[in-house]
């Protein structure tokens, strides 16, 4: 039996009934009065120089409030690098650009006056890939840097490297070298809830945006800069953050359509909404990189890796979100997915003329997973040793100290293999009696389960309220976004304090009653809620056991008086309730008591009557309310990226998937026919959140790795929608998903426990890849693998092995 | 995105509006044209909604098989009739969008909408179907493999309605079988196709052949489908099938596929598709 009452028990999501009823207030719901509607103009040009902007007919439209370009507003720069203006001036870089915008009545008449506005252009050389842009004499995206320096190429200036071990060495003593250039594709995030904000100013110049976010306060730093660019510098930002149907990366950084709003609103003294459908968020919102990696590992006569060597080249897109630091994460696993003593890893980002990226779910991780994983079993098959052997041999142990510096406090790699390989059935899968064109594959995981820390803080704060009645507000500033946040948060609340989690209520995200939080990203929302909330419901506790020395034996009184007045006959002979000191109390679901004797019902206080007891004294007496407050920083490094050194985590989560499939060898098609998950999440918080999270992930994982796809021609995109976006739908995954989790108790991990949010979507593609090399001896190294590319590997194959039969 | 919406109550009241109202488009269950609209790629001046249109509705099983134009894909799922004479036709309503849009699509619409792809065309096609088509003048029957005139283009002509899709009835060993292939379950065809052959001893004495997707119109392999009749369905003439389809498409590289992939997938779909109908009496499998 669990050692906990609440912390891993099966309870239903507290905002589970609304979503389910429709009830929950997303930002497509949200309407307030006096409300216009924004619209944006977007560029036709990948690049071009803007020659002319003619607005007059939009302006003249009846309805219209207010068209805005770059000439009619303060500059705005924002971004990662600041290197992108909210209106663009000058020139366009990408064919999403937004050149102007307008404020309308109605949203038809928003579209209806962005049709109007005729932009002339002059269209400039365009680079739309990373060879094209590195080119000798290739055209400058961004001539200047933010500050106006020149610029001498179209690399971004982020490095992000590391060497560490006697490479030299390690290959001496290498028996088996393997290498590869992978690749994956740009893929949209496809979050349900589509992207929209309302924007508005009260008289006194202060802005409430409510906006679609995952950094509630990292937007409202961001948006600090452009009050200071409408003259409003000191005002008050306030970002309320609604219903989230998803977001998976996308609210990690701020957007030019909520800066526009913030235009918008300015320009018209009105509320603004913008909202984006379906084909806008595919066209005008930034998907995931798309990378180029290369990958050579080596391993001696046994199986023991001896090196690793990684070259990453990423394509930016025209502007820098969050997303350029992909190779920070990727750094994780490539230097300490397995004992590697010797990596090497560099990265070069460089823009291009494509749509700007930015972040999804795995953050790098998928990316890098895919071919140090699938590398691995071409290396298990040069050595000749069964590839789940090999795993095993180089797995990493708890107590490890990685070439990152990273310290796994907890580590259940060894186990998720091998209770991965036990659940498909490893040995006999893989054995002579299987059918034809059928395999099984699996991948390993690590994933940063305590933080990730690539900002200047990586804590969370918190804020605890008891009411007058026994319940608990709980302010966090980390966002619900379906991932199950509350969920888990309302677990470790009634564990922590002592009362049932239908008492705990979460606050709506919002600047002005939430305290700090650096974002909900890189599984980090469970786990520093949870250290957060045991902080200050330790402090809770503390005041609640010495205001109960008071009030405690006054209320066991008036229980005793109730029960004499029902007739029952209570006898206190034996405990001394009128001395009991703070050290003896306890709280549990609600009721105070004391330890040494528990079961007594006489003994025992409603917390909503203890807490009036306190709040309204008696004649004469002092009394308080209950509010506390924490703030959980996790021990961990802000590592140097030049050297690609540093504990970025506090916990560290380990995970494989393995996947059995069959091969259509006419088709091409590939037939997923389970897929086991084996998570090492230190402690189960909210088995149905996480169940949740893992077959998202996994979900999103069987389309990186068979089906999604950004395609582009010279830089605009070819399938913005679902028509022609394809991601698995509840059909296409009619296979048994089995999970595991094992738990390893982290010590870092509030009640043991390690962030889950993104382990789900990190292996699947390389278990994938994996499993149709078993299947069909064909390895594809790009993604996603389509049913043409296996059916170009296999004629590839045949006319090989033709060829070498008749040499 | 304003227009007017006229609701017949009978095809003499939605012919007269349509001859009275330049730049009006008939539409029945909307699930292609409306997001055509909302996407802002067709922009009709009026739509004339066929769905109270009675006569356009109901399946009426007499000499030939009558399905009304406004029949939808659910309804044809559930008729016995079709189910019993025409099996490929319900294969291809299977994967045709999903329950939603199959509640709403109708089989004329389908057709009317002339996508390369269309998934009721192909199994159509091997079954000889006929097209009623009608205007204020009359009524007019036509081949549906005249119908088709190019991506989105039909022989219809301004004011003119699809009325009905008639089937001729089924005798003898007839077998038919359609199979497609798209890159999810719910998606348009990558490549579908339908067979039918009339067998006679051992040997076939009648073919079709139809492909979807793979031209710019669904479309009949008619020489191809030379080659089965005369020949039994052995392995030899499978081959041959499927290797000489090749020649009668002319598929494109889109979004959605190569024109490699696709003309290679015509052959292995035929190849199965013949396969099948040499195991047992048609009953397709997707």
């Amino acid at each position: 039996m669990s050692k906990y009452r609440h912390v891993g028990t099966e309870a239903q999501r507290p905002e589970g009934a609304d979503k389910l009823a429709g009830t929950a207030r997303y930002i497509h719901d949200i309407t307030v009065a006096g409300m216009l509607h924004g619209a944006i103009k977007f560029s036709e040009h990948a690049h071009a120089r803007i020659v002319h902007i003619d607005t007059s007919r939009a302006r003249a439209l009846s309805g219209v409030r207010s068209v805005i370009t770059a000439d009619d507003v303060p500059e705005v720069r924002y971004g990662f690098m600041r290197d992108n203006l909210v209106l663009k001036k000058g020139k366009v870089r990408q064919f999403r650009d937004e050149v102007a915008a307008v404020a309308a009545i109605d949203p038809d008449i928003a579209r209806e006056a962005v049709d109007l506005i005729e932009v002339e252009y002059e269209p400039l050389p365009s680079v739309f890939t990373p060879e094209e842009a590195l080119a000798e004499g290739a055209v400058l995206i961004h001539e200047t840097d933010a500050a106006g320096r020149p610029r001498t190429s179209n690399v971004v200036p982020l490095p992000c490297r590391h060497a560490s071990g006697d490479l030299d060495a390690a290959k001496e003593r290498t028996a088996h070298v393997v290498e590869g250039t992978y690749t994956v594709p740009r893929i949209q995030q496809a979050a349900l809830g589509t992207s929209g904000c309302i924007a508005e100013f009260d008289r006194n110049g202060n802005l409430t945006i409510t906006t679609k976010t995952q950094i509630p306060f990292l937007a409202q730093r961001d948006f600090n800069s452009i009050l200071a660019a409408l003259g409003l510098e000191g005002r008050n930002v306030r970002v309320v953050v609604p219903a989230v149907g998803g977001a998976f990366g996308t609210g990690l950084d701020t957007h030019a359509y909520e800066y526009i709003s913030i235009l918008l609103a300015w320009t018209t003294g009105k509320p603004v909404r913008i909202l984006y459908d379906r084909e806008q968020e595919f066209a005008y919102l930034s998907p995931r990189q798309s990378a180029s990696m290369f990958i050579r590992q080596g391993c001696d006569a046994e199986g023991r890796f001896t090196f690793r060597e990684v070259d990453v080249v990423q394509d930016n897109g025209a502007y820098t979100s969050w997303g350029a630091t992909y190779p920070n994460v990727m750094l994780v696993a490539a230097t300490s997915l397995y004992r590697v003593p010797a990596v090497r890893f560099d990265s070069r980002i460089v823009y291009t003329n494509n749509t700007y990226c930015q972040a999804m779910r795995g953050y790098g991780n998928p990316e890098i997973t895919w071919p140090i994983e699938s590398s691995l079993d071409d290396l298990a098959a040069a050595a000749g040793i069964d590839p789940y052997e090999m795993r095993l041999l180089n797995s990493n142990q708890p107590g490890d100290v990685t070439p990152m510096g990273l310290k796994l406090a907890t580590c259940g790699l060894t186990e998720c293999l091998d209770r991965t390989a036990a659940r498909i059935d490893w040995k006999e899968a893989r054995g002579p009696e299987r059918r034809t064109a059928r395999g099984v594959g699996m991948a390993s995981l690590i994933n940063v389960g305590g933080g990730g820390k690539i900002y200047a803080s990586d804590g969370s704060g918190i804020i605890l309220k008891l009411d007058d009645f026994g319940h608990v507000n709980v302010a966090y500033g980390g966002v619900e976004m379906g991932q199950g946040l509350h969920s888990a948060l309302t677990l470790m609340v009634a564990e922590a304090l002592g009362v049932e989690p239908e008492n705990v209520h979460i606050n709506e995200t919002d600047t002005a009653t939430s305290p700090w939080d650096v974002g909900t990203h890189a599984s980090r929302g469970a786990f520093m809620a949870g250290n957060a909330a045991v902080m200050a419901c330790e402090k809770l506790r503390a005041r609640i056991f010495e205001h109960a020395e008071k009030v405690y034996p006054a209320e066991v009184e008036r229980n005793l008086a109730r029960l004499r007045d029902r007739g029952e006959d209570v006898s206190p002979a034996g405990f001394d309730y009128t001395s009991v000191t703070r050290d003896r109390f306890d709280l549990q679901g609600g009721r105070l008591f004391v330890v040494d004797a528990p079961d007594e019902p006489w003994l025992q206080i409603d917390l909503g009557r203890f807490l009036r007891a306190v709040h309204f004294t008696k004649e004469g007496g002092v009394g308080t309310i209950f509010t506390e407050e924490a703030f959980y920083e996790p021990p961990t490094e802000l590592p140097d990226w030049d050297r690609g050194i540093g504990n970025m985590s506090a916990s560290y989560t380990f995970g494989v998937q393995g996947v059995e499939v069959e091969v259509d060898v006419d088709t091409g098609e590939v037939r997923i026919l389970r897929l086991v998950a084996v998570t090492d999440v230190g402690r189960v918080l909210s088995p149905q959140a996480l169940r949740g999270q893992m077959y998202g992930g996994i979900a999103q994982g069987v389309g990186y790795a068979l089906y999604e796809e950004i395609k582009t021609e010279e830089g605009r995109i070819l399938n913005a929608g679902f028509t022609d976006y394809k991601m698995p739908s509840a059909a296409d995954l009619d296979f048994p998903i089995e999970l595991e989790f094992v738990e390893t108790d982290d010590p870092y991990g509030p009640f043991g426990a390690k962030g889950a949010g993104e382990p789900g979507i990190v292996a699947t593609a390389p278990a994938v890849g994996n499993a149709i090399f078993d299947a069909i001896g064909v390895r594809i190294l790009d993604l996603p693998i389509t049913p043409e590319k296996i059916i170009r590997a296999l004629r590839e194959k045949e006319t090989a092995v033709a060829g070498a039969g008749g040499g | 995105m304003s227009y007017d919406y006229h609701r017949p109550r009978s095809l003499a009241e939605a012919l007269d509006i349509a001859a009275a109202t330049p730049g009006a488009r008939f539409v029945a269950g909307g699930t292609d044209l409306m997001v055509q609209i909302h996407k802002r790629a067709a922009a009709p001046a009026a739509l004339i909604s066929l769905r109270h249109v009675a006569e356009l509705g109901g399946i009426d099983n007499g000499a030939r098989l009558r399905i009304g134009s406004s029949v939808t894909l659910t309804e044809l799922q559930a008729e016995p009739a079709v189910a019993a004479g025409y099996p490929a036709l319900i294969d291809s309503m299977r994967p045709f969008g999903s329950r939603q849009i199959r509640n709403m699509a109708t089989l004329g619409g389908n057709l009317c909408n002339a996508s390369p792809g269309a998934d009721a065309a192909p199994p159509l096609l091997v079954y000889d179907a006929v097209v009623e088509l009608r205007d204020r003048a009359g009524a007019r029957e036509m081949a549906l493999e005249e119908f088709f005139v190019g991506p989105g283009e039909t022989a219809l002509a301004p004011g003119e309605v699809m009325t009905a899709i008639l089937l001729p009835p089924r005798a003898g060993d007839v077998r038919s079988v359609y199979l497609r292939k798209a890159r999810v379950k719910m998606d348009v065809a990558t490549v579908s196709v339908a067979a039918l052959v009339e067998m006679e001893e051992g040997s076939c004495v009648r073919a079709r052949l139809a492909a979807g997707a793979v031209a710019p119109v669904p479309k009949r392999l008619r020489d191809t489908e030379g080659l089965l009749v005369g020949s039994p369905l052995d392995d030899a003439t499978i081959a041959r099938v499927s290797t000489a389809a090749a020649d009668e498409i002319s598929p494109i590289t889109d979004v959605r596929s190569t024109a490699d992939y696709r003309r290679h997938l015509t052959g292995v779909l035929l190849r199965r598709a013949l396969e099948r109908l040499r195991a047992a009496p048609g009953e397709g499998v997707l």
